[in-house]
Formats: C-alpha cells, structure tokens, sequence
C-alpha cells in the first residue's frame, strides 16, 4: 500500500473517530439535562458513607496500635526514631540550637561559607557567587533559620532518598525482573499528587519533622531510582558488551564501565531529587516539616498573602540556589576529557582558597555573635509583606474588573456547565459517558480499565466529589493547553522568544506548587477558580516547553517545503508544525493533566472544594478520617483513568 | 551430530540461535525452513542463526560475509557466548564453549579470544591506554605491568603517542584502531572482529584493510571477521562463508566463490566482482592447442590473473602456468580478454 | 574524572578541618562571647546560659489563628523567661496536632476547641488535658453589619430563606452562598441547612483566609455574605459583623446537633503532652496554672493585627500584667 493510501485511510478513521466523538458529548449533555439532578450520589461534606466508615475503622484501628502493635513497635516506631535523630542532627548543624546553647554548630556565616566551598568544588565561580547570593537573599528576607530548616531537612531526605534509591535503580538499571517489579510503583509515583501521600504516611509515622522526611523520602525514592535505572539501561551497549566480551564480571562491568557512563545521568538524578525533596518538603507543613512550609500554610489558613509571599520568595530562591548548584555539576558538553595539568592546579589551589574561606567562616561562626545570629536590624520580610499586601489589595481593589471579571466570564462560562454535566447527571450516565470517551480515545483495553476504576470510585462515596475535582482539571488543562501552545508555537518558531522566555520557564518549572496558591489567592479570592488559576500557572511551563521542543523538532525540510509552496506562516504552523508534532502535543496534554491534578487538589486550602477539601478535613476532623483517606484514594483512582486515557490516547497514532 | 575437527582452531557444528517464545522447539523442524516473516507469524519466534557447521583452521582468516539481517552478527556473538546459542556445539582450541562454566569462559575471554566491535566499544571515559589494558586490568594485572604491554600493542598498531588521548579525542579510524589493540593486548589466539570497518569512511577502510592484513602477517592469529562488504571479504578472506537467513549458503576460497557459485543468490553477490581481480591463473590454464607457442615467460599458479595481464600482453605469446616449478598448463591474452569480456555482460 | 577525585579530596580534607575546627573550639565561644561582651549581648541570651539547666526544651503547636498566636507567644515568652527553650512548630489543629504529641513533636495546645475530639488520644496515655484556658469560645454563622441595616430580620435565621437570593454567587449553584468554616472547624452548617430548609448551597472555603477575605470585601463593598465567624476573634474590633441567631443552643458534640439551633458556647481547653505534665519541669507548672480572659486575648491580638511582632506584643501585655504572670509560676 502507497503511502497516501493508508496517510487517506488515517484521515477516515481519524475524522470518523471526531464525528463520533461530538455525538457522543451531544447524546451526553442531552442526556445529563433530561435527567439532571438524578443519581448524583451527593454527600454532605459532614456524612461519611459506608467505605469511608470502614476505611476509618482502620484508620482507627491502626491508631490504636501505636504503642501494642508490633509492627509499630519493631517497625514504623523504631525507623521514625532512627531518621528523628538524623533529622535533628542535621537540623542542629545548621538550623536549630544546639541544646543549652544559642547558635546551631555552624552559624549562618559558617553556612555561607560551606555552600560557596561545595558549590565551587562543584561547579565554577558564577555558581558559586549565585548560590551564595540568594543565600543571603533568604537571610535578607527574615527567613535564615525556617530556611535552613528547609535545606536540613531537604538534605536529610535526599540523603536517604539516595542511600535507598541508587542500589535500587543500579540494581533495576541491570535487571529486568526488578524493573518490572518496580515499574507498576514508579509509574503510579508519578502519578500521585503530593497531597495524597501525607495523610496514610501521617497514620503510620505519626506528625513531626521525622515523619515528614519519611514522607518525602518516600516521594523523592521513585524519582532516583527511575532515572538511575534509566541512566544505566540508555547507555550505548557497546562498550558494556566489549566489557563482557573481555571477560569482566558484571561488577568489573558496573564499575569501571556502566556507572561512570551514566554518571551524568544519575548526577541529573539528584538534581531532580533535590528539586522534588524541596518542593514536598514544603507542602509537608502539614505534617510538621519546619522550615518555609509553614509561614506559607499558614499565610493560606489566615489571609495574610504578604507573609507567605516572604516566604515563599525564599523557597523560591532556595529552589533556584539548589537547583543551579546541583545542576552545575553535570557538565554541559558530554565530554570525557579533563582539563589540561595547568587548569587543573590553578582549580586546586582556588578550591583549597575556598576551603581555608570556609574553615574560617565556620571558626567565626562559632566565636562571634555576627557571624553566628543572622543580625536582626537586616531583615525586610515586614517591608517585603507589606508592600506585597498594598499591591494585592491595589490589584484587587483596582483590577477587580479584571481578574475578578475574568474569573467570572470562565466560572459561567465554562465551569459551572461543565460542572453540571459531570457531577449533576446521574453517575451510571457519566461512568458511561467517560467509558465511550476513553474507547474512542484509548482502545477498549482502556475503556475497561476506565469503567473497573470509576465504579471504585463511585463505591467510595466520593463519586460527585470526584466530578467536581475532574471539572477543575479538565477546565484548568483546557486554558494550560491553550496557553502553553500559543507561547509554546511561538518559542518553537522563534530563537529570539526562547531564549528570552525559556530562563522563566525553567524556573518555574523549578518552583513548588504551593508558591503559587498565595498570589492567586490574592488575585481571585477563594474561589474554584484560584485552584485553577494555580493550576495552571504551574502546568504552563512543562507543557510549553513540550510543545516548543516539538515545533523546533519538525523536520525543517517539511517547513521548507510549505513555504515553497507558498503557505502563510498561520498554514504553515496549523497545517505542519502543529500536526507533525501531534505526539509532543499530546504528551504534553497527558503532563499538563496529571500537573493539573496535583494542585487542583490542594486548591483545597483555597475555597475550592472537592476530593482536595475532603483530604484536609480528613487530616484535622479525627471523625473525619475514614473520608480523608477514602478522598486521597479517590485521586489516585481519578488521576489513573486520566493517566491511562490520556497516554494511551497518545500512543495511538 | 559430526565430529568437531580437532585440528581445527575453531569447530562449530549443528550451532542454532532462536529467539522467541519456545526457542528449542524449532531446532531441527521443518518450520525452520518457512521463511521468515512466516516463520514469525506461525510461532512468534526468528530463527537468528540455523544449523550451522563450520571449521576454522589455525592461523585461518575466516570472513562471515551476508547482509543485514542474515545472522551474522548473532553467531559471532554465539560463538563467544555474548549471546547464548539455542543448541549445538563451539569448539574453540578444543574446548567445549559451551559447555564451561562462567569463570572458565571468563578466563577464556581475558587470554584467549578478543573482540573488536563494529561501533568500537571503547570506554569514553578512560584514555586509550586504560582502554587498551583493560582486559589486563579486569584479569588482575598489575598497573605496571598492563601499561607497558599497552604500550607496545599501541606502537604496535601505529598509535604511538596517542596513549593519553582520550577516543573522543580520536578519528573514527583511530578508535578502530585502539579497538585492534585493545584486542590485540592479550595475545588472543582467536580474534572476533563485528563488522570492524563498516561505520568507518571508504578510503579509511581502505587502510585498516591494509592494516589487518599487515597485523595479520606480523602476529599470525586465527581470525573469524564479519563483514557485509563483499570486497573486503575477498580482500582478507582465506574462505568466506555466505549466510542467508541464518544459514550458510556456501562457503568456499573467495576464487572457488566467484568460479563456482553454488546458486543464483551467490552468483548475484558474485556478478559484480570482477572476476579477473580474484581468479588466479590456476584458473585459467589449459593444456597448449596445437600451433600455440609454450616458450613464454612462466608464471606461478597463485598469481591474480589482473596481476599477470600486463605480463601476459607485453610477452606476445601465451605464458606458462606452474605451481611449485610444476607445469599446469598456459594462459593466452584470449584466455584472459574472454574472462573479463564475460564479466562485462 | 581528575576533577572529581580532586574535589573530592578537598571536601574530605575540610571535614576533616572542620572537624578540627569544631573540636578547638568545643565550648561554644559564642555564648560565652555573648556573656562577657557586655555591648554585644542581650539579657535573654545571658538569661539562657544562667538557667539553662532547671528548665528543658517544649514545643508548642502553632494554630494559624491569631487570638492562639496571642496564647502561644505569651507561654512562648513566659517560657524563656524562665529558660525554658520554647520551640514553635506551625500545625493544623486537631488530629493532625494529636498525632504529633504521640510522635513527640508537640507538647502544648494552647486552646483547643475540638469538644473532646481528643479522647482516644488521651486514652492511649501520650495525650494530657490539662483543664480550661478561661477562653469562651462561640461559633456561630455572621453577615456584615450593612445587611442588618438594611434588612433588620435578616439575623433571625427564620428569615433567611427570604433573602437566599441576595447571597448567590457563581459558585453556589443557583442558590445563597453559605460559606462553612475551615476543615479543622467544628462546623453544621448542612445539617442547619438540612434542618431549616434553607435555600443554600454550602461552600467549603478551606482556609480561614477565605473567610477573613469574603467578611473583609463584604463590609468594605457593601456586598452580601453569609459566613462562619468564631469569637474571640480579634478582627470584630476591624470588621463590623452581625450574628445571626438560631434557637438556643442544645448540644455540645456536633454529632449530637439536629442543626435546629445555634452553635454552643464553649470553654477552650488546654492540652499538653504527657512528658510535659510528668516533667514536673518550671514550664508544665506555668502552663497548667495559665488562665486568661477573652479580653487578655483580643488585646495581644489587635496588636499582633496591626503588625506588632507577636514577641512584642505578648512581651508588652505580660509586662502589663506582671501579677497575673507571676501567679502562673506556682
């Protein structure tokens, strides 16, 4: 068969599978209004259902064995007091007292002077001078000691995360059972938005700066172990089979052949460790982590969007200094050859320079009052509030046309009927309805898939719960796609738009989702709407740069071809660009949604109701609890059928 | 099952390679012999390599020529067991490859055989001298030690003064040629070479043709080489073994090839090879029809016929064929002109 | 790779001075910088290195409301007056604060007002009530005052229904907006809602922000709300706010409520760790004889409202107050 035969047959199919689709959502909507109001499941936020009293029986029952049941007694007990001490110990290095003392061991000069050692060490002088810089930033924001509670317990558990995650990548990088093993929990690791993990976690390890680096060890581990696994198995097999075929052992060969190739690669994986440990360590808050999380909880719990703006500003530059000095030591060009003998003693004797600066800033840490308490008389966070308290109450006093208007015109226009068609029609027609989707989308594997997942969810009586999550997700997603593929079209086409917009990208991409919750809070008030404004801002940046790198990745010679032919630069970009770079588009719909997901949820804190709202109030009501854990499950469940229709959607061609 | 030939250097017989779900089942079954996208369809599994038997004498240059997708790759791998072969049996040295247990095939591997690999293999992250003396380095030989034998198959391949360079710092050719010594550094009996040259540019391939053969003529060594080039196989080849979906067609002196091809597949592989540059004049010669002068200048039988033309046509007359001072017979420039007209059709 | 190794040495040569530098200097120059540099210290810090030893270190659970800010701070400041060290840790309350004082994280609540939520917990031996703050709690649901003007029977929750269509907004689907209380909160709005027939549609708000935010726009753009409110709560003193009344109130556990009538009044209780009350440590005593009044409260808070650090403020009340402090040490 020619090619344009089966590119025609594609066409039908295609266009007979959009057909299709736009009678089923006609059937859906006529349907849902015939029946509106019918079989919505709906339950009072007060009421538990059946599976939610059962799920807190056992919530209950497993409290109760705290302190008798031996899995707690040899186990969850026993570990949480193990990373307690480690947690602390770190902690008094550098953030907390020393007890019957003032001043943690190092003092926040001796601080300085680590950093700017083990950055350089690393990387080069601009490193170093920027990590030091917005050290002192978070220092000149009032913020020293809750950011080195951060940092410490960043550092705490990266380090386990580390310990536990590399072997076990190394060991899935060289073993297809363990990877096949694992792949099911990797996957659905990247599927669960942070919210969810705290509260089982929380059950289990209990509240306090222990259980929360538990808890993000037990985010950040899936992150290592994934990219240390691909690390090994991408590397060019050749030299591993020369390896073998020399007669090494396989540890000769892991040694002296796999892991210094992919070193790079599993450097990069610490990289995205320390960025994902930072941004759950912050949300973990909720669970006791010091450090910046809570002024920013906080910050949302009373109105007080200038002081979580203080502190989320140092997040922000804590994530940006740790982020450039991990990412500093992977090296840019992929080269193996090390400088020449010259550079190489020039470097030791100025790493040497910077070790002596740090020996003696820690001396003079521990001996001066200066250089051990970050002086009070330096510190704007009172000023920084402030003035970002004027300009809410100025934005929203005088944009109030604005963002309040634009909140409105998305609310009536497309939340609220969509709204409706998901969570105020009966049940059985949206199950079905989703079904017809993921079959038309997905595959019948899919569809089946979907159909087993949503009559969990349905059973655990958060089924209308769950539509409205879904809404705010399918709504926020929409707006990120559009957004993301405009900018993105744009920077794809243009070097000029990339290089001037890409460094924001990369930093927003870098940032915490709960930074976001206090601008937009400020700026739409507590609304569905902030969870979705939040939710976008935060999808926008993986999905735009998805869709740049698929613009810039069209063959150039298709392009040329268009514009020999005499296209526009609008046919060239909606009749090549944007169909040949389909499965970017839809790879970066599949991001954006399961990015969505994860802050959608915690618009929770923010007036935005839904399964998020139900997995706080689980988290503080003790009655409530069974319904918290069922809400958490019920995301996970959402976030699969999403996932899976969205994945296998692009799979497809 | 034959015998192996215990003065052969390297014995392989009745070697099979399947991928796929049941592997054993298709040993020996006439379901082998579907082709093989049949083959795939009916039981899910590719027959790689299927029913192989072959000799390779010591000191043998044996070339494995095919194309891509013809097995070749797989059985040099089987025959070192990089990948495990479905039956049949590898002698190398007299030895059961097969049937060794990992550290003896380990040892096997560190002194007896070597590899060089089509995409080189080197270690990108280690100089070419630590590339070279890995072999040494993993058998536990001391740094000294290894560097210095390093050292000599580095002058040896015409790398001197490129130990402390990095590959990425090295040609194509010159990687290749760290692949050689990295091979050559531990004095194998038996050296595997994949398709060494393929990804390297025509007039660089040249030269490490000629560098094999000269590295050949200076350490000896048995030599199985894999190539889908057929002129290299002539080139280097003592014998070429053809593979066709994992099968050997023929296999025979790259002369008897172009003489005598077994079917119409190696006589299409055949038919762009000019005969006259791989035909000796043992091919040729005939016994003097009458009238025909005998009295020309004589020459050896081993003799490549486009070699022995100038000769030929500068002496006038028919020249006389001999090997070892024994008379075979004469060649006349007819002989020769008919040969080469006959390539042109 | 020489680049890493030689980095690598570097960092284990300034561990290994560092390690020298930490030992040479073991005794903690700082403090005593502090005690003897007369210039350079303050009282507290030499305050510390006097008592250090009889008073140990405590961690108070940091509610996000301010009038429990005021508490807090004041026990903070009280606390290390005595050289106690005071940690402040930022929880949400409840459940969450009660899992925390069984991990040892916490080990004082300075109000709570979850009505005996904590009974398991204390059952299991880690978690303590210590008795009544002196704080009355009362919830209850409010609209700005500008409503009561203009509509006098709207604080008969009998009359609500009538003016349902006042508080509709995009987000209540066709009906009055009623926005509950934050997750924490004890809160029947459905249940008064259910029980009234009232024409509203609950909004979860998440946040007590949410609320502060929708009173704050309602009393300065004249716009209608219906929301949860709590007293004592110092913004009654900025926001002019109107209760609405249900029949008397006639139960104590919300799962006991009909949501026929008001929320109750309640009397906020302490709560402290077990390690704590057994510690017979200066600071247990303090906070088992700390009791204040509503008013002692809103006074700190307005202050802490207007922008006062809570340090401060709290620092300023106790110095007011000298006696009533003095009373609490036993």
């Amino acid at each position: 068969m020619s090619t344009a035969v089966v590119n025609k047959a594609t066409k039908i199919i295609q266009i007979r599978r959009l057909y299709l689709f736009l009678f089923v959502v006609i059937a859906w909507v006529s349907l849902a209004t015939i029946f509106r109001g019918r079989a919505t499941l709906a339950l009072p936020v007060s009421e538990n259902s059946p599976f939610n009293d059962r799920v807190g029986a056992v919530a209950a029952a497993i409290r109760a064995g705290r302190f008798e049941n031996p899995a707690f007694i040899y186990f969850f007990n026993p570990l949480r007091e193990i990373i307690d001490s480690a947690v602390q110990l770190v902690r008094t290095l550098i953030a907390i007292p020393v007890s019957g003392s003032i001043i943690p061991v190092v003092g926040w000069f001796g601080v300085i002077g680590i950093v700017a050692f083990i950055v350089y060490a690393s990387s080069n002088f601009k490193f170093t001078f920027l990590a030091v810089a917005l050290l002192l930033g978070t220092g000149v924001l009032g913020m020293w000691t809750s950011t080195m509670d951060t940092i410490a317990m960043t550092l705490t558990a990266v380090i386990f995360s580390l310990g536990i995650g590399l072997p076990l990548g190394i060991w899935a990088g060289l073993s297809d059972r363990v990877l096949t093993f694992l792949r099911p929990f990797l996957d659905l690791a990247q599927i669960v938005p942070t919210l969810v993990y705290l509260a089982p976690l929380a059950l289990f390890f209990l509240i306090g700066a222990a259980s929360a680096t538990i808890a993000t060890m037990i985010y950040s581990i899936p992150i290592v172990i994934r990219i240390t696994a691909l690390g090994i198995r991408g590397l060019n097999n050749s030299p591993v089979e020369a390896s073998i075929s020399m007669g090494s052992t396989k540890r000769q060969t892991l040694a002296k052949v796999q892991l210094p190739m992919a070193k790079q690669t599993i450097i990069l994986g610490v990289n995205q460790t320390v960025m994902a440990a930072l941004s759950f360590v912050v949300i973990a808050a909720l669970i006791g982590a010091p450090g910046l999380g809570g002024p920013i909880i906080n910050a949302l719990t009373v109105r007080n969007v200038g002081d979580g703006f203080v502190a989320g500003l140092a997040v922000v530059l804590v994530a940006i200094m740790l982020d450039r000095s991990t990412s500093a030591a992977v090296k840019t060009k992929k080269s193996f050859v090390p400088p020449s003998a010259d550079e190489i003693k020039r470097r030791r004797l100025n790493v040497a320079a910077m070790g002596g600066f740090a020996v003696l800033s820690i001396y003079l840490s521990r001996n001066f009052l200066w250089a051990a308490v970050w002086p009070e008389n330096i510190n704007t966070s009172k000023i920084v509030s402030n003035a970002t308290n004027t300009f809410v109450d100025y934005a929203t006093t005088t944009l109030y046309f604005l963002t309040i208007g634009f909140r409105e015109l998305i609310t009536i226009a497309i939340l609220n009927p969509l709204e409706t068609l998901l969570a105020q029609s009966p049940w059985f027609l949206t199950v079905a309805a989703i079904a017809i989707i993921a079959l038309i989308i997905g595959g019948r594997g899919v569809a089946i898939l979907s159909v087993i997942l949503l009559l969990a969810i349905v059973y655990t009586g958060l089924w209308r719960d769950t539509m409205l999550t879904l809404t705010q997700v399918i709504v926020a997603t929409l707006l990120t796609m559009i957004i993301g593929i405009t900018v993105g079209v744009w920077i794809g086409r243009s070097q000029k738009a990339d290089t001037a917009i890409r460094p924001f990208l990369d930093a927003g991409q870098t940032l915490p989702a709960f930074v976001y919750l206090i601008p937009m809070l400020g700026l739409f008030g507590p609304t569905r709407f902030t969870a979705i404004a939040t939710g976008i801002v935060y999808s926008i940046p993986v999905v735009t740069k998805l869709v740049a790198d698929g613009i810039k990745n069209v063959p150039k010679s298709m392009v040329e071809a268009a514009i020999a032919n005499g296209s526009t630069s609008w046919q060239v970009i909606t009749k090549v660009q944007l169909p040949a770079s389909k499965r970017s588009l839809l790879l970066a719909a599949n991001q954006g949604l399961i990015f969505v997901l994860a802050v959608v949820v915690i618009g929770g804190f923010v007036g935005a109701g839904g399964l998020g709202y139900l997995v706080l109030l689980g988290s503080s009501k003790p009655e409530m609890q069974g319904k918290g854990l069922s809400a958490g499950l019920a995301i996970l469940l959402l976030g699969i059928v999403i996932d899976r229709i969205a994945q296998t959607g692009a799979r497809r061609k | 099952m034959s015998e192996h030939n215990s003065e052969a250097a390297i014995s392989v017989r009745d070697l099979w390679k399947v991928f796929g779900p049941k592997p054993e089942e298709l040993i020996n079954s006439e379901d082998a012999k579907l082709p093989r996208a049949e083959l795939m369809k009916k039981t899910g599994n590719t027959a790689a390599v299927v029913d192989v038997s072959f000799d390779v004498a010591p000191n043998e240059v044996f070339v494995v020529m095919g194309l891509s997708g013809s097995g070749k790759s797989t059985l040099v791998r089987c025959l070192t067991r990089l990948i495990e072969p479905t039956a049949g049996s590898v002698e190398i040295l007299g030895e059961d490859i097969l049937k060794v247990n990992t550290s003896r095939l380990r040892h096997l591997r560190r002194t007896k055989f070597s590899m060089v690999f089509q995409h080189f293999g080197l270690l990108p992250h280690r100089k070419v001298i630590d590339n070279i003396a890995y072999a040494l380095e993993v058998n536990g030989v001391k740094k000294e030690a290894r560097h210095k034998r390093a050292q000599e198959v580095i002058d040896l391949v015409g790398l001197t003064g490129y130990g402390q360079s990095y590959p990425e710092q090295l040609s194509g050719g010159m990687q290749q040629r760290v692949g050689l010594a990295r091979a050559l550094a531990v004095d194998p009996a038996v050296m595997f070479l994949d398709e060494p040259f393929s990804a390297l540019d025509p007039l660089i391939r040249r030269d490490m043709q000629a560098e094999v053969i000269r590295l050949h003529k200076e350490v000896g060594k048995t030599m199985v080489f894999i190539t889908h080039d057929l002129s290299e196989a002539m080139k280097l080849g003592d014998r070429i073994a053809i593979m066709r979906d994992g099968a050997i067609v023929q296999m025979d002196t790259p002369e008897n090839l172009v003489a005598k091809p077994a079917d119409a597949y190696v006589a299409d592989f055949m038919r762009d090879i000019p005969k006259s540059h791989v035909l000796t004049l043992k091919s040729l010669a005939r016994a003097p029809k009458p009238g025909e002068a005998t009295d020309g200048p004589e020459l050896d039988a081993s003799t490549v016929i486009r070699d022995a033309s100038p000769i030929i046509i500068q002496a006038g007359r028919p020249i006389r064929v001999a090997s070892n001072g024994k008379p075979l017979g004469i060649v006349s420039s007819e002989d020769v002109l008919k040969l080469i007209a006959g390539e042109e059709q | 790779m020489k680049i890493k190794l030689n980095s690598r040495n570097a960092i284990a040569s300034l561990f290994i001075a560092l390690g020298l530098v930490l030992s040479a200097c073991s005794g903690a120059g700082v403090d005593e910088g502090a005690s003897t540099d007369t210039s350079g210290s303050t009282t507290e810090e030499t305050a510390t290195e006097a008592v250090a030893a009889e008073c140990g270190e405590w961690n108070i659970a940091m509610h996000a409301w301010v009038g429990y800010t005021a508490g807090a701070q004041v026990l903070t400041n009280v606390g290390e007056e005595l050289g106690c060290t005071i940690n402040q840790v930022k929880l949400d309350e409840a459940g969450v604060t009660y899992d925390a004082i069984e991990a040892g994280s916490i080990d004082v609540i300075v109000e709570d007002w979850g009505g005996g939520r904590w009974q398991e917990w204390a059952d299991r031996g880690q978690l303590v009530e210590v008795g009544e703050n002196g704080n009355v709690g009362l919830i209850g649901m409010f609209v700005p005052a500008w409503m009561a003007e203009e509509y006098p029977d709207i604080t008969d929750a009998a009359n609500l229904n009538k003016y349902a269509e006042l508080f509709e907004t995009s987000e209540s689907g066709g009906k009055g907006a009623w926005y509950e209380g934050p997750p924490g909160y004890t809160t029947i709005g459905e249940k008064m809602i259910a029980a009234g027939d009232l024409n509203f549609q609950v909004i979860s708000t998440g946040s007590e922000a949410a609320l502060v935010e929708l009173f704050t726009q309602a009393v300065e753009n004249k716009t209608a709300a219906l929301g949860y409110f709590y007293e004592p709560h110092n913004l009654f003193g900025a926001l002019d706010l109107v209760r609405i009344n249900w029949p008397e109130n006639d139960w104590s556990a919300p799962e006991e409520a009909d949501g026929s009538t008001d929320y109750p009044k309640s009397p906020l209780i302490k709560i402290a760790s077990k390690n704590l009350i057994d510690s017979g440590d200066p600071f247990a005593t303090v906070f088992q004889n700390w009791t204040w009044t509503n008013a002692d409260q809103n006074q700190i808070a307005a202050d802490i409202e207007a922008g006062t650090d809570p340090a401060v403020a709290a620092q300023k009340w106790i110095d007011a107050n000298r006696a009533t402090v003095d009373g609490w040490l036993g």
